[in-house]
């Protein structure tokens, strides 16, 4: 790539002197610069590049909107209240918050609604389902591991400590869903903080108690129903379309 | 042949943007000229694998996109910089075309060095660790550029690429195109006539989804001779093909 550019020659360079006629300063400059301006990547970004076999993938990951600092900093914050909520009063705060954060989350992984170059992400090799498909699965799992963490840590029974696993499973499904087809993150947070309360809502009134939504077993077969359509139907908006040719 | 179409058609609900366009073009620089609506951008998207055509065929690099493994390998080869291009904010310069060069799965090994002379190609090399967000609307285009042709694309495709130049990088862009062409087949759908007179070897006119005028600029001056409205002789030309298309 050593054609005409948008500037001119690098010939400014050389002003401070003469130098040999074989030198060449464009390629001597694109040298330097190869190596000032790179960016090594970091230790995740290296491990997930091995695991994922794919840089790309791996830069794709490590740059997820929900797996950022800020984010990540902000559901630990949300859950560790909710962890000393849980110990005070004795509700399961955690339980309850968790399944929400990770809707929110997964909402937010990767899509049209909040990627503002992905009329260019569409154009790559490396396909935008196999960047949504690594990006959910890290923030559920990361979403899991800290909630799972944090409810151990606010002293709930064990039942509780993973209960909140399936339906969690559940609004994450839901949200990616909503926020596939609709285009739009918020749409897909919206969903997944309603479904929540919603069921959590109906599980208080059926029988006063807060934590129906969690416990309650015969919820198990529809949570799965519904993580299950959720993410087929992700799978089915962003599948490949099919040209003619 | 690196673009191969017949009968090309897209059509988004009862909207035809694309209606039955034959082309057939290798490397060098490739014009697309027409009114707002004409069909330029939809054509290019489908070119850049972004949208699947209606109906008709359409072959890119001797390829058929219409397959994951061959249009993941046209992909590889392709530079696209759309109307729209959407900027993350955070990112600098150099990371952003960096992650698309990955995106593009460039072997890593190759990419510090193609980011680096990318940036340069485009006049960015003081800018290359700025945030986007601090860039003006022309440095981001340039950026747009950048990334486009990172991977020395063999395909490159160009929507509306001068938008926010200045006249000067607006000649130098030109030159720039004129050296791609030499080894790549590049697309540039554009408004601006002097563009296309300037760096196209060949220019295809659109108006109302279909191609209705395909020759050289010099062609297409010469069909402004006898009339067409316009300041200079390929803008008179291009108004008279599309005054008779209209009629």
């Amino acid at each position: 790539m050593n054609g005409p550019g948008l500037t001119g020659d690098r010939g400014g360079l050389a002003a401070g002197g003469p130098l040999p006629p074989d030198v060449d300063l464009d390629r001597v400059w694109l040298g330097v610069a190869t190596q000032v301006w790179r960016r090594p990547p970091g230790r995740v970004e290296r491990l997930a590049g091995r695991l994922l076999r794919s840089p790309g993938l791996a830069r794709a990951l490590v740059t997820t909107p929900s797996l950022l600092l800020g984010w990540i900093i902000a559901t630990v914050v949300m859950l560790a209240a909710g962890a000393v909520a849980t110990r005070a009063s004795g509700t399961p705060w955690v339980a309850l918050a968790a399944p929400a954060l990770a809707a929110a989350g997964i909402a937010y992984a990767y899509g049209p609604g909040m990627d503002p170059a992905w009329e260019l992400c569409c154009s790559m090799a490396v396909s935008d389902r196999m960047v949504l498909l690594v990006r959910a699965l890290a923030v559920f799992a990361f979403n899991a591991l800290l909630g799972v963490a944090a409810s151990a840590v606010s002293g709930a029974a064990a039942a509780l400590t993973f209960g909140w696993l399936i339906p969690m499973t559940a609004m994450c499904g839901l949200a990616l869903a909503t926020a596939t087809v609709t285009r739009s993150a918020n749409a897909g947070v919206a969903a997944g903080l309603g479904g929540w309360l919603i069921t959590v809502l109906a599980g208080k009134s059926a029988d006063g108690q807060t934590i129906t939504a969690i416990t309650d077993s015969a919820l198990v077969l529809p949570y799965l129903a519904i993580a299950a359509c959720g993410t087929a139907i992700a799978y089915y908006v962003t599948r490949i379309p099919r040209g003619t040719a | 042949m690196n673009i191969e179409t017949a009968g090309l058609a897209r059509r988004f609900g009862s909207t035809q943007a694309v209606a039955g366009v034959d082309l057939a073009t290798g490397p060098g620089v490739f014009g697309l000229l027409g009114p707002n609506g004409a069909g330029k951008t939809t054509l290019l998207r489908m070119m850049a694998t972004v949208i699947p055509p209606s109906s008709g065929s359409l072959r890119l690099l001797g390829r058929d996109p219409g397959r994951y493994g061959p249009r993941r390998e046209i992909r590889r080869r392709l530079g696209y910089l759309p109307q729209n291009l959407g900027y993350y904010p955070s990112f600098t310069v150099a990371e952003f075309i960096e992650y698309f060069a990955l995106l593009k799965e460039m072997p890593s090994a190759r990419v510090p060095g193609a980011v680096a002379a990318a940036v340069e190609q485009v006049g960015l090399g003081e800018r290359a660790r700025t945030k986007l967000r601090t860039l003006s609307g022309g440095m981001l285009r340039r950026v747009g550029i950048a990334q486009a042709i990172v991977n020395d694309p063999e395909l490159l495709l160009l929507d509306e690429p001068t938008a926010g130049l200045d006249p000067e990088q607006r000649v130098s862009f030109r030159a720039m195109l004129r050296d791609l062409g030499q080894r790549a087949t590049v697309v540039v759908s554009t408004h601006l006539v002097e563009d296309v007179g300037a760096a196209c070897t060949e220019v295809a006119l659109m108006h109302q989804g279909k191609i209705v005028f395909r020759g050289t600029p010099a062609e297409l001056t010469a069909r402004g001779v006898d009339g067409g409205a316009g300041d200079a002789p390929l803008e008179r030309g291009y108004t008279a093909v599309l005054a008779e298309a209209r009629s």
